[in-house]
């Protein structure tokens, strides 16, 4: 399927960003992980489907699981669903969070973004990753992607020039994409 | 992924989040149902103890996998609760009728028209009711006269170059041949011919609900034989029902141990097939312009778990003039058999509740109150029978909207 943005997580974040790249009149994908609470003020489930109900095209239930690159572009992901059918598209946003929503993994060595593999700032040895005192200020929480100075992701030390991050995926003190900044390079084109 | 561990069912990686409580359609309306995190992988690491903690209200699962949907750690809380209630749980006469559709369907068929009166008599429900424990509310599909099957052989198919294989399931066969033929006529006009399983059984999905593993799992096996000589030439395998689809894809290898992995990838519903054949260029279809049709799409559940529906929904807005109102993802209660027993009867309805509100507000929001023009969307048999119970709208696959819709 084709689309002119892709948004990877349906969180507050993504579901923000979904909204600003519709509003901008671009043909928007959100591929979010939630289902429907039975709690209809139950942010951000309502938000999903006001944007469905807008005109964005919600994958609800599903999950990015990878990508196909070429060259510094990212040209597709796919989902956990959509295995043979790969959602295309010009831009992308990561908005995947952290941890508990899956949008960093870890394993004994080291802690990863699993759709893109893009990089990770975090510090090396895992002692370091949280303080045993467990009200104290946890490192972990500070982890996440890197981003350059428009919030573009890295993988491999190299600038992905249409692959975009905002909200808890982005590591603490980077730069989140600037909304206005993709609706100028992406929007009406 | 973190999704590799010893135990079935991913349960180590329950985190105790209760996410798939709160989606769970069942727990909001049934108290006596511990819920799918308890049901699930809690209660399983009692019964690898001891089976003697296998508790009877995992009857009220629904099988509708929302838990699994929801479960953000990849644990397959609806596959380990369907696994022990295969295990533990016995079934009546009744389960026993109820899931043996291809038996009971076979007898029925050549006896249509008085098999479909006497069904449908008030003592002959409320005799169904009190013995037998099948709700008097529950109208049986109508039997056939006519199998699909034997419709299908009399169809010449030597003229295409290109086929297909169809698993037509039990509803077509026995009780609604109408959707076979729409489908045949549909992919028919698309330039592929159409072939049938050398040898179909039902996908097992109601065997399974009822406790009836060994029996699925026998005719899962004559499934997977048939589809992998249809794919050895050269056929992909297409369904016009989520669960068959989803039964066949997901449930034989996780809750039956049936192997499918090379047969999985050829397994299509009809509109992921039809999409992705039309968005690649290989094939075209013409749509008639004069077809004002309003319709109200519901997610079925298995549709929710396979992730499918954006297929139907973009291929549903190629026919012009089409209005299309997606109705919230949510259960219309009836899962299947467990609909049909008088024990059920009101968690089902109370379940269908919300949709059935939802699908007439988008009647009046369609502005299609006595318009004969509105018809409610689904994939799933089951739920058009309790929709078309339920609300009084008629209900529709989108393989017979297509199929009206050809020019």
């Amino acid at each position: 399927m084709k689309f002119d943005a892709v948004v990877i997580g349906g969180g507050a974040a993504g579901c923000a960003a979904a909204g600003r790249l519709f509003d901008a009149g671009m043909k928007v994908c959100l591929i979010s992980a939630g289902l429907t609470m039975e709690d209809e003020n139950t942010d951000p489930w309502k938000e999903n489907r006001a944007l469905a109900q807008r005109g964005v095209t919600v994958l609800r239930g599903d999950r990015a699981t990878g990508a196909v690159l070429e060259g510094d572009r990212v040209l597709s992901v796919q989902t956990a669903c959509l295995d043979d059918e790969p959602l295309c598209a010009r831009v992308f946003v990561l908005a995947t969070g952290k941890f508990f929503s899956r949008g960093l993994l870890s394993d004994m060595q080291r802690i990863y973004e699993p759709v893109f593999g893009a990089d990770v700032a975090y510090l090396p040895g895992r002692e370091n990753w949280y303080d045993p005192d467990f009200s104290a200020p946890q490192p972990f929480l500070g982890f996440g992607v890197k981003t350059d100075a428009q919030g573009r992701v890295s993988i491999g030390g190299k600038c992905i020039e249409n692959l975009y991050a905002v909200g808890g995926i982005v590591a603490k003190g980077a730069a989140e994409a600037d909304m206005d900044v993709i609706v100028e390079t992406y929007a009406g084109k | 992924m973190q999704e590799s561990n010893i135990s079935a069912g991913n349960l180590e990686q329950c985190l105790k989040c209760n996410l798939c409580t709160l989606v769970c359609p069942m727990m909001a309306v049934n108290a006596h149902y511990p819920g799918p995190k308890k049901a699930g992988p809690d209660g399983e690491r009692y019964r690898l103890k001891d089976p003697q903690y296998y508790d009877y209200a995992l009857k009220y699962c629904l099988n509708c996998k929302r838990c699994e949907v929801a479960c953000p750690s990849g644990v397959k809380v609806g596959d380990i609760i369907q696994a022990a209630r295969l295990r533990y749980a016995g079934h009546n006469l009744r389960d026993w009728a109820l899931a043996n559709t291809d038996l009971v369907g076979s007898l029925a068929s050549p006896f249509a028209p008085v098999v479909n009166g006497v069904l449908g008599l008030r003592p002959v429900k409320t005799l169904m009711h009190s013995w037998m424990g099948v709700d008097a509310h529950r109208t049986f599909p109508a039997y056939s006269a006519r199998k699909f099957t034997a419709w299908m052989r009399r169809q010449d198919q030597s003229a295409f170059r290109r086929f297909v294989t169809f698993f037509h399931g039990c509803y077509v066969n026995y009780n609604y041949p109408q959707l076979g033929k729409d489908l045949v006529r549909l992919v028919n006009a698309a330039g592929y011919g159409v072939h049938l399983l050398e040898k179909e059984k039902c996908c097992g999905v109601a065997l399974m609900s009822n406790s009836m593993g060994e029996q699925a799992r026998r005719q899962g096996a004559v499934n997977l034989a048939s589809m992998r000589k249809a794919i050895a030439a050269g056929e992909e395998i297409l369904c016009a029902s989520t669960t068959c689809t989803f039964t066949m894809r997901d449930e034989y290898p996780h809750v039956l141990g049936l192997e499918n992995a090379d047969v999985r990838p050829h397994l299509f519903l009809l509109s992921k097939w039809l999409y992705q054949k039309m968005e690649s260029g290989e094939l075209s279809l013409r749509f008639r312009s004069d077809l004002h049709l309003k319709i109200a799409y519901h997610t079925s559940c298995h549709m929710q778990k396979l992730g499918w529906r954006n297929f139907t929904l973009e291929l549903l807005k190629k026919i012009p003039g089409v209005e299309i109102v997606e109705m919230e993802q949510q259960c219309c209660g009836i899962a299947g058999t467990f609909g049909f027993k008088k024990e059920h009867y009101t968690y089902s309805q109370a379940i269908g509740g919300r949709l059935f509100d939802e699908i007439g507000a988008a009647r009046v929001e369609l502005g299609a109150q006595s318009d004969p023009g509105f018809v409610v969307c689904t994939e799933c048999e089951t739920c058009k029978w309790q929709i078309e119970m339920s609300t009084g709208a008629p209900v529709m696959n989108p393989v017979s909207i297509l199929a009206l819709a050809l020019a």
